[in-house]
């Protein structure tokens, strides 16, 4: 035993136990997602969405947090309902089923490389700790593997349910999963070909080398992110649970927590999803146009980059504020007084913040100066360059998955839902098809142009 | 030894679930107990240096073919077999035949020399991809065997779409329930 312990530094030891936190970021997902859903709905139909949902301060009065407090109200109702189990039921595979889809989303994260190998000098050692908490040659596989075995929540749920809504909208799962599963794993093949490698560090080292996925392989891009929609089980796609001729498809029986579990999951399963397409075919973690090497040897001035961002998204937060003040303040509204004194509150921190992340930039672009050691002719920093070469590295790779979770939303707003018989054409007429084709035609250019074997 | 502890958790798992496909009398159970079968041997051949086939029999197995079957189940109710006894007059010749393979395996098992060292890649990625096609190395057996099995598989699907079109008759209506 103690020679596993001393084969590794004690600091690679509490990092690689500190990265199994990462498999709570597709949960936390959840939040950012309920109400970007929510409201991001009632943007698209033109209406306000749930935004009156607030928590008291005791000088600002009402918070409403634009709408964010509304998930702290779905999860408080959720929780506290009874649970309840229709006569009949299954009963051990009617309290499972739920579980299923939301254990699958805290473990299939774990192949996710969330920052690129963090190699750091310590004392007079060489750490090098993989970004993802499982470091295994099979990366991806492990998580298309996982996905499929996702859907035996909804399929058990629906035949545990005893119910003849539920046993249909768990055989439309089923059937939905096989036939997308097939063209899920054929349209990033080609990425894969070209790669020559399944672990998703070595397809995004790929991409930061040549270009940027979608670029490579748009037809796959589009393959890909259509069958990804429609294994999550969203609109368009949610014929197993479309209410018109299914009440609520699998889920009919489900209340409070039991059904909370089944929407966290999907929820979390978006998530995952739009990570791995950004890591896929919008280069992950790497930062556009600029190498790790350079962020490194620059260190100082990129965290002043990044503050100077974060100052800019807050202006334009500010900005938003004070226009909606000028327009409350003329308007005839009843309760301006109490929606001005919560905008007060938002133009206090931002203006706390600004100052605040401004000194913090131009501190680190004075003050960091980073000093590194050559090992095997490369430049090797120390533990805390490390750390935020990791950090921004993050930050890139999460601003990349928000964008595709907003692309989930403005799909399911935007398409009515498709028939089953068509879904099933899709599936097998169309994507499999052009999958394939677009399979033949990269392994065929990819042997004439790049010459592998 | 953690690879043993590891080793003893998964074959009990699997060996448990196995004897529950046998023993249940709904289908769906167990089919059910097939799927945690297959996790744990999929576990057994990521202990045995395999992700690569541990992976696959996730993926292939417990995923796709395993739901196809609950599938099967579910749609021709598998509830009426509840009444099936479970030893009838076939099992007079199943049952022996069963002990007699399982004493000569484990004759079989215990006769054989066990040297076994967990660290070393059996089924890789990339030793797989080598012992498939690199022909100069393994011969030409393995590809050959290997193009014939994707042209049966190719031609298995091309004839399930000719079937299913030719059953339904009308374009319109899709065949998707028969491809897959």
């Amino acid at each position: 035993m103690m020679e596993i312990i001393n084969s590794k530094h004690w600091i690679e030891w509490l990092l690689i136990v500190a990265k199994f936190a990462f498999a709570f970021v597709p949960v936390l997902f959840i939040l950012l997602l309920i109400p970007m859903e929510r409201r991001g709905a009632g943007f698209i139909q033109d209406r306000q969405g749930p935004n009156r949902s607030y928590f008291w301060l005791p000088y600002f009065g009402r918070i409403r947090l634009f709408g964010w407090v509304q998930n702290a109200c779905d999860g408080l109702k959720l929780f506290t309902k009874e649970i309840y189990a229709p006569n009949g039921v299954n009963k051990i595979l009617f309290a499972l089923a739920p579980a299923i889809p939301f254990v699958i989303v805290l473990i299939s994260p774990c192949v996710i490389p969330w920052f690129a190998p963090m190699v750091f000098t310590m004392g007079d050692q060489v750490v090098r700790v993989s970004g993802n908490t499982v470091d295994s040659e099979v990366g991806i596989l492990l998580l298309f593997g996982l996905s499929s075995l996702s859907a035996y929540g909804a399929v058990l749920a629906g035949w545990a349910s005893k119910s003849k809504y539920s046993l249909l909208g768990g055989l439309r799962t089923s059937a939905m999963t096989i036939s997308y599963e097939v063209c899920l794993g054929l349209s990033i093949m080609g990425m894969l070909l070209m790669v020559g490698s399944f672990r998703i560090d070595d397809i995004i080292a790929w991409q930061e080398a040549h270009v940027w996925g979608i670029v490579a392989q748009p037809i796959a891009f589009f393959c890909f992110l259509i069958s990804m929609i429609a294994e999550t089980g969203r609109a368009p796609f949610d014929v197993a649970e479309g209410e018109p001729e299914l009440v609520a498809g699998f889920h009919t029986e489900y209340g409070a927590m039991q059904f909370g579990l089944f929407y966290m999951g999907e929820y979390s399963h978006i998530g995952i999803n739009s990570i791995l397409v950004a890591c896929l075919f919008l280069g992950g973690y790497s930062v556009p146009f600029f190498s790790q090497t350079t962020i490194q040897a620059n260190m100082g001035y990129s965290l002043a980059v990044l503050c100077g961002v974060f100052i800019l998204l807050i202006l334009t937060f500010l900005h938003m504020i004070y226009r909606y003040s000028r327009w409350y303040k003329t308007s005839a509204a009843t309760n301006k007084t109490v929606i001005l004194r919560e905008y007060s509150l938002y133009k206090l921190l931002g203006w706390v913040a600004i100052p605040a992340l401004a000194i913090i930039g131009v501190a680190s672009a004075l003050f960091i100066h980073p000093e590194f050691t050559l090992v095997d002719g490369k430049a090797v920093y120390g533990l805390g360059i490390a750390f935020g070469t990791a950090l921004i590295q993050i930050l890139v790779l999460l601003v990349k998955a928000c964008f595709f979770c907003f692309v989930w939303i403005w799909v399911r707003w935007t398409l009515p839902r498709f028939r089953y018989d068509h879904v099933m054409n899709l599936g097998w007429k169309v994507i499999l098809n052009i999958a394939l084709v677009n399979l033949v035609i990269t392994a065929v250019v990819a042997k004439l142009v790049l010459g592998g074997n | 030894m953690l690879a043993l502890i590891y080793f003893l958790i998964l074959g009990v798992i699997a060996v448990g679930g196995a004897l529950c496909v046998l023993l249940s009398k709904h289908p769906l159970y167990g089919a059910l107990s097939l799927v945690v079968t297959m996790l744990s041997l999929a576990g057994i051949y990521g202990l045995l240096g395999s992700p690569f086939v541990g992976v696959v029999q996730v993926m292939v197995y417990a995923g796709a073919i395993m739901m196809l079957l609950t599938f099967v189940i579910m749609v021709l109710n598998g509830a009426r077999d509840n009444r099936t006894p479970r030893f009838d007059k076939i099992s007079l010749f199943v049952i022996p035949a069963i002990i007699l393979m399982a004493l000569m395996l484990s004759f079989l098992i215990l006769r054989t020399p066990l040297v076994f060292n967990p660290e070393t890649a059996r089924g890789t990625v990339s030793l797989t991809a080598a012992t498939l096609f690199d022909t100069s190395a393994s011969g030409p057996g393995y590809f050959l065997l290997f193009e014939a099995i994707g042209l049966l598989l190719l031609s298995a699907m091309a004839t399930a779409v000719i079937l299913a079109k030719k059953k339904l008759g009308s374009p319109e209506t899709s065949d998707s329930e028969e491809v897959h």
